[in-house]
């Protein structure tokens, strides 16, 4: 499942130049995509499921599920334009916002989504964060 | 090899603890990575996972780097300079590259001496200046590998805490980077510095690295 981890490390090694992008990026890619086709198409439950555990819980609020709340966010997204992988996480730019996701023995799972740069600070994000 | 044991003892010694030592740093670094990861709530890795991760990779290039620069400065210091007192040093006045006569080579070369040694030319040249090179090549490639490894590892970190990662040129001029190398270059440089002055007036009988119990502290160059 982690293969990438040694993939990063071994393309960095020989490279210098980046992580394994392409087919973990890809992945992460899709996954990205998938959590904001949920959301705009109102399926909460699979939205939250794309979620890490931490992120899913910051979505919760005032007795709402994450399920009834994710739908209600409002992230502009758009097609992704690139992804960086780099270990177990992954960084992916989407036309509007940006997206970071961390890979679980199931998949990527996003951790912050709906995500703005703040200068040298972290990211400003919709969900996680 | 009783005999192969007993002649080697020393670089069996101390090739046994490398070992121990890497295969405990891999250990306790499995341990560690995991437990930011859960802090972090990431997913744990397994030690095989860990061990050909660029979190290893930076951990144990960034101290070996700093070990062949320290015996690559203590060789190549040692030629030019000297410490009056220190068993480590040549005695003042001997400094520098020394005549052919001291170095066995030329017209003074020994019957069991070391072909490259008797071949004269660039071979001769090569082989006079071989420890250091290779000290040298494998600081060098240790350094790129932090570089490389760090810059790895550092963008995994700054990923988890939702920051942008780094190009290998940002990253040789980051704090992170300068940070792991000059915390070992320090601890190093203090080893040599301690083991130089400390062996000018305390003793260890028996070890070729301190003078003569008996040794004066103005004797120089002289191993017990």
């Amino acid at each position: 499942m982690r293969k990438p981890i040694m993939c990063a490390a071994a393309v960095a090694l020989v490279t210098g130049l980046a992580g394994c992008a392409s087919a973990e990026g890809d992945a992460a890619g899709q996954a990205a995509e998938r959590f904001y086709s949920a959301i705009s198409g109102g399926r909460g439950e699979q939205a939250c499921a794309l979620l890490t555990p931490r992120a899913a819980e910051s979505v919760e609020s005032g007795g709402e599920t994450c399920a009834q709340a994710v739908t209600t966010l409002v992230m502009p997204g758009g097609e992704v334009r690139g992804a960086q992988v780099w270990g177990d996480d992954a960084q992916v730019r989407l036309a509007r916002d940006t997206v970071f996701l961390h890979r679980f023995p199931q998949g990527w799972l996003v951790r912050a989504a709906g995500c703005r740069p703040h200068g040298e600070l972290p990211y400003d994000c919709e969900v996680g964060g | 090899m009783k005999r192969f044991v007993r002649d080697n003892a020393l670089s069996l010694f101390f090739l046994v603890l490398f070992v121990l030592s890497l295969a405990g740093q891999s250990m306790a670094g499995t341990a560690d990575y995991n437990a930011r990861q859960l802090a972090q709530g990431g997913a744990t890795v397994s030690w095989a996972e860990y061990v050909v991760s660029s979190d290893f990779a930076v951990d144990v290039a960034e101290n070996w780097q700093s070990e062949y620069l320290q015996f690559l400065l203590f060789i190549l210091a040692t030629v030019w300079l000297v410490q009056r007192g220190s068993p480590e040093s040549k005695e003042p006045g001997k400094e520098g590259r020394e005549s052919d006569e001291d170095q066995q080579v030329g017209r003074y070369i020994e019957p069991d001496s070391p072909s490259w040694a008797k071949a004269g030319g660039a071979r001769l040249k090569l082989y006079g200046n071989s420890l250091g090179l290779l000290m040298g090549l494998i600081f060098a490639l240790s350094w790129l590998a932090q570089s490389v490894a760090g810059r790895a590892a550092y963008n995994g970190e700054q990923l988890s805490q939702l920051q942008d990662p780094v190009s290998w040129g940002e990253y040789v001029v980051s704090a992170d980077f300068w940070n792991r190398t000059l915390q070992n270059w320090q601890s190093e440089f203090l080893a040599v510095l301690s083991m130089v002055v400390l062996s000018i007036y305390l003793r260890q009988r028996g070890s070729p690295e301190s003078k003569p119990v008996g040794a004066a502290h103005t004797a120089t160059g002289v191993e017990g």
